[in-house]
């Protein structure tokens, strides 16, 4: 059974993150891009199929994010059934909807975000990771994270059915209901996470706020962008992850238009670049005016941050008062520092928390009717949702038996590519200069700018070794001058 | 000794089935075997797979696996402690495997000695397009992979360490 294994991972060609640099003759930066892969052939692979099958398949297109998928597709696929759906099956869904967040923010703050101000940005790679962080902060806080996010998990798998790969969300409402002793059973899972919400936002408080270096570096470093937001929101333009309508809103705080998810296809346009496969979605309206910052940009982002600057006010009390001190302390509302994001999750994760907490008190959360037969094909359908990642857009037609004839995706990830390159490029300007030669650290910094939108690749990192590699290439006249590999 | 046999990758994406597609096959015929738990198809990572691993004295996983030179059907075997190096990389959401692993052994969970942590990667060709069936290479190859691989499963599963 012994064999010789050259052990090369490259995950798939061309199949890992890449940043490449160009420089002047001077050594500063000339130009930047950061290309990814993307999975191909999805709308077309759905083509032909019974249209309420694609709840069920597009769980499968991530590994990280697949209750966002199920989601935004399953009010797709309400839409194309006439949008009859079940009240409190908004309400299931939602509540299911709102633990995944806490199970996801939980993920990427301890795991990503910490390492960088716990370990500091600088820290040895080796280190500076969730393992680093738990030997700073101690191993009870460790369990803590690890606690947190099983329970977040567990009020998924009881609502839900299961956790991952959901089969759940049916046209017209949901497969199965919350029977009381399943509520009783959440619960004190719920008040847990409340607690550790409101920990994880403490944690911030000490270990970020308590440290100059890294308020300066949230508030002034390379890390800004003027360009523009969007997110959902509510009828009080309270954030709403689940369902709403799309608001964007100028660096400035001016609304600059709030649409149904149905005419998303008048406001949202995507540009294609030569040099990568993914697109760069756009203000339509406004034109694609290249990668531009300004008041007249047509370039947003959608992010944590982006939906907190959309929104008016928090949907809860304690994420309210959590919004209210992030702002001040950032200056006024809205905030241009996307390093903001990684706080901005935090205070989006308290009010998880507490819409849990509410669901958990309503007293027709565990009603019967959790489903309406549909009566009619309508034929069309768009279901938005606020992926953790950014706005997440599914827009789905059937012929008049309810076989899918078209579809069409706007993941969240995608919706932040033009902000990822150009604060990418800009962070690189910022950090490589003539006479400084380019290191490990300047490699993290860069990487930092684009881990703040907590971009999704998972779906391109099924194969072993399971991981996103990561390459900076640095060029120097035409030639490859540094090279970098994580 | 409680087994898990897990089945990694993405049944719609080309050849990144292959490891569910052995974890059906294998399953159907491994019902025999005492304390053996299979998970046909799996595509978390990081931090989910402790939750997935806890519980279990040894976990078999079945994957794809891409290289440079390798060619479809091509498999490789290592377990955990062999793979650390090879994924001491930037994972983009989460944290990468070995990372998941250590952190949860420090924290006292129940997951399985690194060492019996027992993985099978078979070369793949094409896992970024979607497709219900794999690569002709890879699909003309799978009788002699699977074979072999399921040889390995079956010897691993006969192997009942001293004092367990």
């Amino acid at each position: 059974m012994t064999q010789t294994i050259k052990i090369d991972p490259i995950t798939r060609l061309e199949g890992h993150g890449k940043i490449e640099i160009f420089l002047n003759d001077d050594g500063s930066v000339k130009d930047c891009f950061f290309q990814i892969p993307e999975l191909r052939g999805f709308e077309r692979f759905v083509v032909g199929r019974p249209i309420e099958e694609l709840p069920r398949i597009v769980t499968r297109i991530c590994g990280v994010c697949p209750a966002s998928h199920h989601m935004a597709s399953a009010k797709a696929v309400d839409g194309c059934f006439g949008n009859e759906v079940a009240p409190v099956a908004h309400k299931l869904r939602d509540m299911y909807y709102h633990a995944h967040y806490i199970h996801s923010h939980i993920a990427h703050f301890y795991a990503l975000a910490a390492p960088d101000f716990v370990c500091g940005p600088d820290a040895d790679p080796t280190v500076r990771n969730i393992l680093g962080v738990v030997s700073k902060v101690g191993l009870e806080i460790g369990k803590q994270v690890i606690r947190a996010r099983a329970l977040a998990q567990k009020i998924q798998q009881i609502l839900g059915g299961r956790t991952t790969h959901l089969v759940w969300c049916l046209p017209g409402g949901v497969s199965k209901g919350l029977k009381k002793e399943e509520l009783e059973e959440i619960k004190p899972m719920v008040k847990e996470l409340a607690d550790f919400a409101a920990f994880s936002l403490q944690l911030f408080r000490d270990v970020v706020l308590g440290n100059k270096a890294y308020v300066d570096l949230i508030v002034n470093g390379p890390y800004t962008l003027n360009v523009q937001n969007m997110g959902l929101v509510d009828e009080n333009n309270a954030p709403n992850f689940y369902n709403g309508l799309v608001r964007v809103v100028d660096f400035q705080g001016k609304e600059i238009v709030k649409y149904q998810p149905s005419e998303y296809f008048e406001h949202v346009a995507e540009h294609v670049e030569s040099w990568t496969y993914l697109k760069f979605p756009y203000l339509k309206k406004r034109g694609w005016k290249g990668f531009t910052e300004g008041i007249d940009s047509s370039i947003y982002c959608a992010s944590p941050l982006a939906r907190l600057n959309v929104a008016d006010r928090m949907a809860t009390p304690k994420a309210q008062e959590a919004y209210e001190e992030m702002f001040t302390t950032l200056g006024g509302h809205p905030c241009k520092a996307l390093m903001a994001n990684h706080w901005a999750r935090l205070v989006e994760m308290v009010q998880n928390a507490e819409m849990l907490e509410r669901y958990c008190a309503d007293p027709e959360i565990t009603s019967d009717r959790y489903r309406v037969i549909p009566q009619q094909i309508t034929g069309t359908g768009v279901g938005i949702v606020e992926a953790m990642r950014g706005t997440l857009t599914h827009h789905y037609t059937c012929d008049s038996n309810g076989i899918c004839t078209s579809a069409n995706l706007i993941v969240g990830t995608t919706n932040n590519n033009a902000p990822i390159q150009m604060v990418t490029k800009k962070v690189a300007q910022a950090l490589i200069a003539p006479g400084k030669e380019p290191n490990q650290g300047i490699l993290n910094m860069i990487e930092m700018a684009f881990r703040a939108f907590d971009p999704c690749f998972s779906c391109a990192t099924h194969s072993l070794p399971g991981q996103m590699p990561l390459e900076v290439k640095i060029y120097r006249r035409g030639d490859l001058y540094r090279c970098f590999r994580r | 000794m409680k087994t898990l046999l897990l089945g990694m990758g993405n049944p719609i994406l080309c050849d990144d089935a292959v490891g569910v597609r052995l974890a059906r096959d294998f399953s159907r015929r491994l019902t025999h075997i005492p304390g053996l738990d299979v998970v046909e198809e799996c595509s978390v990572g990081g931090l989910n797979l402790l939750d997935v691993f806890s519980g279990y004295d040894r976990v078999v996983v079945l994957d794809s696996y891409q290289t440079r030179e390798g060619l479809p059907g091509d498999w490789y075997y290592f377990t955990a402690p062999e793979m650390g190096g090879a994924v001491h990389l930037t994972n983009i959401h989460d944290t990468n495997f070995a990372t998941a692993l250590k952190l949860g052994h420090s924290i006292g969970m129940a997951l399985p000695d690194p060492a019996e942590i027992h993985i099978f990667g078979v070369e793949i060709k094409e896992s970024s397009i979607f497709s219900e069936e794999m690569t002709p290479e890879l699909e003309e190859s799978y009788p002699r992979y699977s074979s072999a691989i399921f040889r390995e499963v079956c010897k691993l599963l006969s192997d009942q360490p001293a004092g367990r």
